[in-house]
């Protein structure tokens, strides 16, 4: 009968990390944030395309790449570059906005915001789907 | 069923991975796990990874590498393989579930290449790894 082997070393050392180093947690928060978005657009533009049923190589016919970097762009094989994320929303009929995560920071005197406020409302990208 | 993810552990008892993240500095090592994290929820091939978890070719076809800029332009790298079977398959190497298997890590500075013998030893370490069954890996 094969052993099942203890597989959750990493859980335990992820949880120790986040627990003893503020700098660690604080990092790993915004990064897991910023990869959640990434991915969520790139997810969303092919999600698009299967509901206008076509093809990555069709896609990629109609943005002029070769239908193998489109298959790339959305398995993760490379870095996406925001200039293909626009040209493949383009063709699929929606578009890339950066949104406010919370209420705009109120202007300091004279008419400046204040850096940390500012800092604050870091925008987010999201994908729009009004196709 | 979700991925697992775990480090390889070699013979001398030495965990490459491992010790590789602990010598990054903290924000990096919270990175990789970010990215690690984000792979596990959403394996291949659906994209995640935020663009940081990239396939590789040539001789390192089958490894993933996340790719990382710390302090400096210094470049850091961790190598990982995907460790999936049937549950027979899964059941011999020790796991209930696919697994992200850690190999290693390493760092250069920004402008430079890893040398070929520099992947050939991360090679020679998914060898030590997946010839073993059940596997080799950290508990």
């Amino acid at each position: 009968m094969p052993t099942t082997l203890d597989t959750t070393h990493h859980d335990r050392r992820l949880a120790r990390r986040l627990k003893d180093d503020p700098e660690f947690r604080a990092e790993f928060e915004r990064q897991r944030r910023e990869i959640a978005q990434i991915d969520s657009i790139v997810r969303q533009l092919d999600e698009l395309r299967e509901q206008a049923g076509m093809s990555k190589a069709e896609l990629a016919r109609a943005i002029g790449k070769a239908p193998s970097s489109i298959r790339r762009f959305f398995t993760a094989d490379v870095n996406p570059e925001l200039k293909t994320v626009a040209a493949v929303a383009d063709v699929l009929g929606a578009e890339v906005a950066i949104v406010s995560r919370g209420a705009a920071p109120a202007k300091g005197a004279g008419g400046k915001r204040p850096r940390r406020e500012a800092a604050a409302a870091k925008a987010i990208l999201v994908s729009r789907v009004d196709v | 069923m979700g991925w697992g993810i775990v480090y390889f552990k070699a013979k001398d008892g030495d965990v490459p991975a491992e010790d590789f993240l602990d010598s990054c500095p903290a924000k990096v090592e919270a990175r990789f796990y970010a990215v690690l994290e984000a792979v596990r929820n959403a394996p291949p091939p659906r994209f995640s990874g935020g663009g940081y978890w990239e396939a590789m070719h040539g001789e390192m076809g089958g490894f993933y590498e996340i790719r990382l800029t710390g302090p400096g332009r210094r470049q850091y790298r961790l190598f990982c393989v995907l460790d999936n079977a049937d549950s027979d398959g899964l059941r011999r190497r020790g796991f209930d579930r696919p697994q992200i298997a850690v190999i290693t890590g390493m760092v250069k500075d920004s402008g430079k290449k890893f040398s070929d013998r520099d992947y050939a030893k991360v090679r020679a370490l998914e060898v030590q790894y997946s010839k073993r069954a059940p596997r080799s890996i950290a508990s």
